[in-house]
């Protein structure tokens, strides 16, 4: 047997400024060739673990560093990262950070420019890895009107054309659908076929079953167990559920609804509404813009085909979580956002209890609860927060807001010192402040563990127990099991509710 | 018609030149004009109709009313404020066209490509198509903000001024350092900033066009010159 690719002996590690080891003695061997999944909660040193491997610890991240780490012969602590880059390649989790051009075929040589290839080299090997990954679509477009399925295809290629023996991801699939993520599975499969050695840090595990050779699991920057891919799948639920994993195979019926692409279905409503229902009537929109010079154009019915969003009518029960789902790129977001009244072009009302909102009024009665948090927290302290959102200040019902979301030990910390979860909640401590009922949420579950989602999906429940009709956006089968009540399919901007099939009250 | 970036590059030095001239004689108005449409139907021929549409109009207005209605007797509050723009629209109008014409039209790779060919340092090279590739993502970054501002009907930040730059501020740069980091380390990961030369995939032609085009700006350039200084 050869020696491993990849040598990971020993290693100690604490970021600059951290009170505790990220890795704790940490040693791994990555055969070449090999597939390997870290798995493990937020937090477990999974991407730390990446990092080693690219070089960016100690590199790039600085911090108190101990141990060897040794990558296709090479000490990394003694090599310049740059002179890694034909070796190792990294997919990281966010694709609106990791492209440095604003056009994809610029995004895909500027590896191979960087380390000063010949241009007809580049050429050649841009066209080669283009048909690999059949992108061919994508070219000459502008990264950011691509979906995030398309990003991560358009990152993962420009990783490819550096030609690396090493491929890492670093939670690839947070921000894709099913779809997506089906095709990521495809391109996982490729590079193995090539023979390339593959780490993946991943908490949605589904769709690296069977494709994985092994994997390990971590907590608290330790590795704590080993399986081979076989046996990882035959791990029951219960059992990765205290390791705070997420499943390792996708519920079937779920998977079903995700990747169906069924006519559109409008009789939906056999849910019983009950007598109480918010109902929203005449939601029209579209993202392609009418050529218009100084007057917006307004969205009809009439407009049919064109438009991204057409909901003549909808009803939905009080106080229950709805599940939106539907593919990327259908209309979830767009919905949500006229929902709460982003889109002024959207002339969509909500009926709830007797009145009638319209306009702007819509944005007093829904509130959106962002994916990317950081972009809803104005203030430097918890209490100022909530205080901000309250048009009488009534510094009484914010702390009894703060202690119904667990938040008021936190009430003077300042809100960007929190953890992602914590964010979360104070956006909805702001958003129950303004009196919001009409909850929305855009996949607030994306990158998170299973230990993580159980607590957002509790969270979402006890908020519409507490009488707020909640929408959550998901690609979570996870999350839908744990908390919602019904779903909202949406496709091609046509909205259907449905209730859940007899299987999952069945298993019940 | 695609343009080299250094033919854009040197269009956009000879326009900026030429607005901080004031035209005083017909032919220097009948020079700045022309100067002016060029971009303009550059646009059109780059298919940014509505952008270049406006232009013309923003720009017709503003001569029609300048020569039309306004002259030097004019008199009164309205008259005066209407000379002031006029004037400022005619006069830096066609830089911001330019300007506007290059960056929506050139790519960052091409722009790359042109900076080495002339020899510029790669770091200032870098540091330049980072800052282009920064604006969409600070505008999709600022928009976020601001939807999340309306959400919470802190708009006007409670008629508060300094509030309300604070609001859009703060979380802005908040994102923009995280994305910044990640950006840096995603770059270095591909190798940037090696002690290998870059090279790049961008063929760059000086086409017929282009020559024209740099013949073309040049003698505008040199009328301008001759007319107000030499004679």
């Amino acid at each position: 047997m050869t020696d491993p690719i990849i040598k990971i002996e020993n290693i100690k590690y604490r970021y600059k400024g951290s009170e505790t080891d990220s890795l704790d003695d940490v040693s791994l061997a990555v055969n070449a060739g090999e597939t390997l999944l870290l798995c493990g909660a937020s937090g477990s040193g999974k991407t730390s673990v990446i990092r080693l491997i690219n070089g960016l610890i100690p590199h790039y991240y600085n911090g108190e560093f101990t141990g060897n780490v040794t990558v296709a012969e090479r000490n990394i602590a003694e090599t310049e990262l740059c002179d890694l880059a034909g070796t190792v390649g990294t997919v990281f989790q966010n694709p609106r950070s990791q492209f440095f051009s604003v056009d994809t075929d610029g995004e895909i040589v500027f590896g191979p420019e960087n380390v000063g290839l010949p241009p007809s080299e580049i050429r050649k090997r841009k066209a080669q890895v283009v048909s690999e990954m059949g992108i061919e679509k994508l070219l000459d477009r502008s990264l950011f009107e691509l979906s995030g399925g398309e990003k991560q295809r358009i990152a993962c290629a420009s990783v490819a054309a550096l030609l690396p023996e090493i491929i890492l991801l670093d939670e690839p699939s947070s921000n894709l659908d099913w779809a997506a993520m089906e095709n990521l599975r495809e391109i996982i499969l490729t590079w193995k076929k090539q023979g390339k050695t593959v780490i993946v840090s991943e908490h949605r595990l589904w769709y690296l079953t069977g494709i994985i050779d092994r994997a390990v699991f971590m907590k608290k920057g330790r590795i704590e167990g080993a399986w081979s891919g076989e046996e990882f799948a035959k791990i029951p639920e219960t059992e990765l559920q205290e390791m705070a994993l997420r499943p390792t195979s996708a519920d079937c019926e779920y998977a079903k609804l995700f990747r169906d692409d069924g006519p559109d279905t409008d009789e939906g409503e056999k849910v019983s509404l009950g007598e109480d229902a918010i109902i929203l009537r005449d939601f029209y929109f579209s993202y392609k813009k009418k050529p218009y010079v100084f007057r917006k154009h307004k969205f009809k019915k009439e407009d049919g085909e064109d438009l991204s969003l057409c909901i003549p009518k909808l009803t939905l029960p009080r106080g229950k979580v709805i599940a939106v789902v539907g593919r990327n790129g259908t209309g979830k977001s767009t919905f949500l956002r006229c929902l709460c009244g982003l889109e002024k072009d959207c002339t969509g009302t909500i009926e709830s209890d007797g009145v009638t909102y319209k306009g702007r009024k819509r944005i007093g009665f829904s509130y959106m609860v962002m994916q990317d948090v950081n972009h809803q927290l104005f203030t430097d302290s918890v209490e100022a927060e909530v205080l901000l959102s309250m048009k009488v200040k009534d510094s009484q019902k914010c702390l009894e807001i703060l202690r119904r979301l667990g938040l008021l030990g936190y009430k003077n910390t300042h809100p960007m010192a929190l953890s992602g979860g914590q964010k979360q909640r104070v956006a909805i401590a702001s958003a129950i402040a303004a009196g919001a009922e009409l909850l929305l949420f855009d996949e607030p579950t994306s990158g998170l563990d299973y230990s993580h989602m159980v607590k957002v999906g509790k969270m979402l429940r006890e908020l519409a127990d507490g009488g707020s009709t909640v929408l959550v956006s998901t690609h979570d089968p996870e999350l839908i099991n744990l908390c919602c009540d019904t779903e909202l399919v949406i496709r091609r901007g046509r909205a259907s509710l449905r209730a859940f099939g007899d299987e999952k009250n069945g298993k019940e | 018609m695609r343009l080299d970036p250094r033919t854009k590059l040197f269009m956009v030095f000879v326009v900026s030149a030429i607005v901080m001239m004031s035209a005083t004689t017909p032919l220097l108005w009948a020079v700045r004009i022309a100067v002016t449409m060029v971009p303009i139907i550059l646009l059109i021929t780059e298919k940014h109709y509505a952008s270049a549409f406006r232009f013309l109009v923003l720009y017709g207005i503003a001569l029609a009313l300048l020569f039309g209605l306004l002259s030097e007797g004019s008199t009164g509050i309205v008259a005066a404020l209407l000379l002031g723009y006029c004037c400022i629209i005619v006069q830096f109008l066609p830089a911001i066209i330019t300007a506007w014409y290059v960056v929506r039209t050139t790519k960052i790779g091409e722009f790359v490509s042109a900076m080495q060919r002339m020899h510029v340092p790669d770091g200032i090279t870098i540091s330049l198509a980072v800052v282009m590739r920064f604006f969409p993502t600070i505008k999709e970054e600022y928009a976020s903000i601001r939807d999340a501002m309306k959400m919470r009907g802190v708009m006007l930040g409670g008629g508060n001024a300094a509030k309300m730059i604070e609001f859009r501020m703060i979380p802005l740069l908040f994102s923009c350092v995280n994305i910044g980091d990640e950006l840096s380390a995603a770059a270095i990961t591909r190798g940037l900033g090696g002690k290998v030369k870059r090279t790049s995939a961008t063929d760059l032609k000086m086409k017929a066009a282009d020559w024209l085009m740099a013949v073309a700006f040049t003698a505008a350039a040199a009328v301008f010159v001759v007319f107000k200084y030499v004679l």
